[in-house]
């Protein structure tokens, strides 16, 4: 994470009364370039020339025990090669990686025994094995051996409620069913640190929350477990997460607590409900700065056009600009602040790096 | 271990899973013998001076070669087969998240290749010996250190190719070269030192670990010979299974931390 973002990721986790924990994962100035794949033609003129694509540039940044974090940002950003560093299947090229205090670069084998990734490819399982069999043969490889194995897959199947279709072979599971396979899964190790890529994407809605009060009470509150969450699902990260990340073309732009960071990148938009969407006061506030980029938002059925806005300032700004505009015989039916989707923080938070 | 046998028994409880292909594999065996037994027959007297130092019976002679030829198969084709697979399954990526150690994620994942071989291999010797094969017993555990060695050199090649699909997706040209080497130069059908192909060709059958492998191995087993007649080709043999496994854990090294750092590790 730049200087910047290296700030806010002291904010205490909830449920540590504030109290610090010690790092479960630390990264350091962590980088790893791809090289960029060129074509035949490229190749044959410049056969030594080497490109690289900077996927994941200079982060750093601290995860602290028990806490759940979520890493937010577009496709692309460089989430999945974060995760894939910490689980030791991809090398950084520079900066350092701990988890638990062991170095992920030259400690993989012994990184492999506390921290599991939720490989969130349905492909990776065992799809002739039945439920049981796939998470049999993953205690085994975990060291878990005869009745503590079996014991542990139970209880695994039971936790994300496959327990009555555990002899049914893998590759007859729904998707849904599938994402719980590979959690379970990666739930056999009880892993400190569990790295989880976008878990819901193939979970409908219902299994979607059932699943989220599992991780956030079972696998976080009950197993102390370290969760880092990848996800582009707001509902998602909100609920869950502690802190999040935000991520963009491999930087980490900004660290701390959702409603920290939306209070921060955008409490100030708002929206009004008026019948004079043209009527020249609103040039006149923006002219003056009380108000930012308002823009029309739609028109409600009843013929209210809504107006979105920002209002730089506390709500007595806020205050002030209601009272201007029905000082100019301005309608507004109704005027409320504009609760920040993840998207949007997302995109402000990016934009905001940008223009600095 | 224990890691290892769970991948095998894995790998056994999916390929049980495949009915007729396993059944096919085993009804293939006799259909393949049968014929050679008669052919053996016919070029018996032709064939039985050349193949006078590795026991004079030339179904004997072959049935070894093709059972021998088999574990050559599983040592080349194995590992390589087992990595793309994973690859292309996307298991592969998943394994290689465990704890494991690499080298026995790799016995786990070729191991169940190869009892699957040992299991058609000891039909193959049943059928054979059923029609008339002649087996010198009492030499059978030296027969059976012999035919370890000759499976080792082979896994250094099927290490290299299995390095190669790490790195390129592709174990290229090696697995076939090796597979056509050895059954055209390693004496699976023929005495090596026979004049049944062009000398200079013959020549190159120095060149292919088979040759010694099967050589020791017939005459152990068919002819009874003590470990003093056998003692150079066994030597050559150790010799070429040391220096291929060695280059091989290199080059696979060298592979998996190429496909690490391009983060190549799980994609097709």
């Amino acid at each position: 994470m730049s200087t910047a973002a290296a700030e806010p990721s002291t904010v205490a986790p909830a449920g540590t009364a504030g109290g610090r924990a010690p790092a479960a994962v630390e990264l350091r100035g962590l980088t790893k370039r791809f090289p960029v794949r060129r074509g035949w033609g490229d190749v044959l003129r410049r056969p030594f020339h080497r490109e690289h694509r900077v996927v994941v540039s200079d982060v750093t940044c601290d995860i602290r025990a028990g806490e759940f974090f979520g890493l937010l940002g577009p496709n692309g950003a460089g989430k999945t090669t974060l995760f894939k560093m910490l689980a030791t299947l991809v090398i950084p090229d520079a900066g350092t990686a701990t988890v638990a205090g062991l170095d992920v670069a030259r400690e993989g084998s012994r990184v492999r025994r506390v921290l599991t990734p939720v490989i969130a490819d349905e492909r990776s399982l065992y799809w002739r094995l039945s439920a049981r069999e796939n998470l049999q043969l993953f205690a085994r490889l975990h060291g878990f051996g005869g009745a503590v194995a079996e014991c542990r897959v139970g209880e695994v199947l039971e936790a994300v409620s496959l327990h009555d279709t555990g002899t049914r072979l893998a590759g007859e599971f729904s998707s849904g069913m599938k994402q719980r396979l590979l959690i379970a899964r990666a739930l056999l190790a009880r892993p400190s640190v569990l790295l989880l890529d976008e878990p819901t994407r193939s979970l409908d809605p219902i299994s979607a929350r059932t699943f989220r009060a599992f991780l956030r009470e079972e696998v976080s509150r009950k197993q102390g477990c370290t969760v880092l969450l990848a996800t582009h699902n707001a509902e998602e990260a909100l609920e869950l997460c502690d802190r999040v990340g935000v991520l963009d073309r491999g930087r980490l732009l900004a660290a701390g607590r959702a409603d920290d960071l939306a209070a921060r990148f955008g409490e100030e938009r708002y929206r009004a409900w008026t019948r004079d969407p043209g009527h020249a006061a609103w040039t006149s506030l923006a002219a003056r700065g009380l108000i930012q980029r308002p823009a029309s938002a739609g028109i409600d059925a009843d013929g209210w056009t809504r107006v979105e806005m920002e209002i730089p300032g506390r709500l007595e700004r806020a205050a002030a600009v209601l009272q201007a505009l029905g000082d100019a015989g301005v309608r507004v039916g109704r005027f409320e602040r504009v609760g920040l989707s993840l998207a949007d923080l997302i995109e402000r938070i990016v934009q905001h790096h940008g223009a600095a | 271990m224990g890691a290892a046998l769970a991948l095998v028994r894995a790998s056994w409880l999916t390929a049980r899973t495949y009915r007729v292909n396993l059944l096919l594999s085993l009804v293939y065996l006799p259909v393949l013998i049968v014929p050679v037994f008669y052919i053996s027959r016919a070029v018996q007297s032709v064939a039985e001076d050349a193949i006078r130092t590795q026991g004079g019976q030339y179904f004997g002679f072959v049935l070894l070669g093709m059972i021998t030829f088999s574990f050559v198969s599983a040592a080349v084709n194995g590992l390589p087969a087992a990595l793309a697979g994973g690859v292309s399954t996307g298991t592969l990526e998943a394994l290689l998240a465990t704890p494991v150690r690499l080298p026995v994620l790799l016995a786990g994942l070729t191991g169940y290749n190869f009892v699957w071989t040992t299991i058609r291999a000891l039909l193959m010797l049943g059928i054979g010996l059923a029609l008339g094969a002649r087996i010198e017993w009492a030499r059978a555990p030296v027969a059976v250190a012999i035919l370890a060695l000759i499976v080792a050199a082979h896994v250094g090649f099927g290490v290299l190719g299995a390095a190669m699909t790490l790195a390129f997706r592709t174990a290229g040209p090696l697995g076939q070269a090796v597979i056509v080497a050895s059954s055209l130069l390693g004496g699976v059908y023929w005495p090596t030192d026979a004049r049944v192909i062009p000398d200079v060709i013959r020549g190159l059958s120095d060149f292919v670990p088979l040759t010694y492998g099967l050589r020791a191995l017939r005459q152990t087993l068919l002819e009874g010979a003590g470990l003093a007649a056998i003692a150079p080709d066994v030597a050559k043999l150790t010799g070429i299974a040391m220096l291929l496994l060695g280059a091989s854990a290199l080059g696979f090294r060298a592979a998996l931390r190429y496909a690490r750092r391009a983060g190549t590790l799980a994609q097709y």
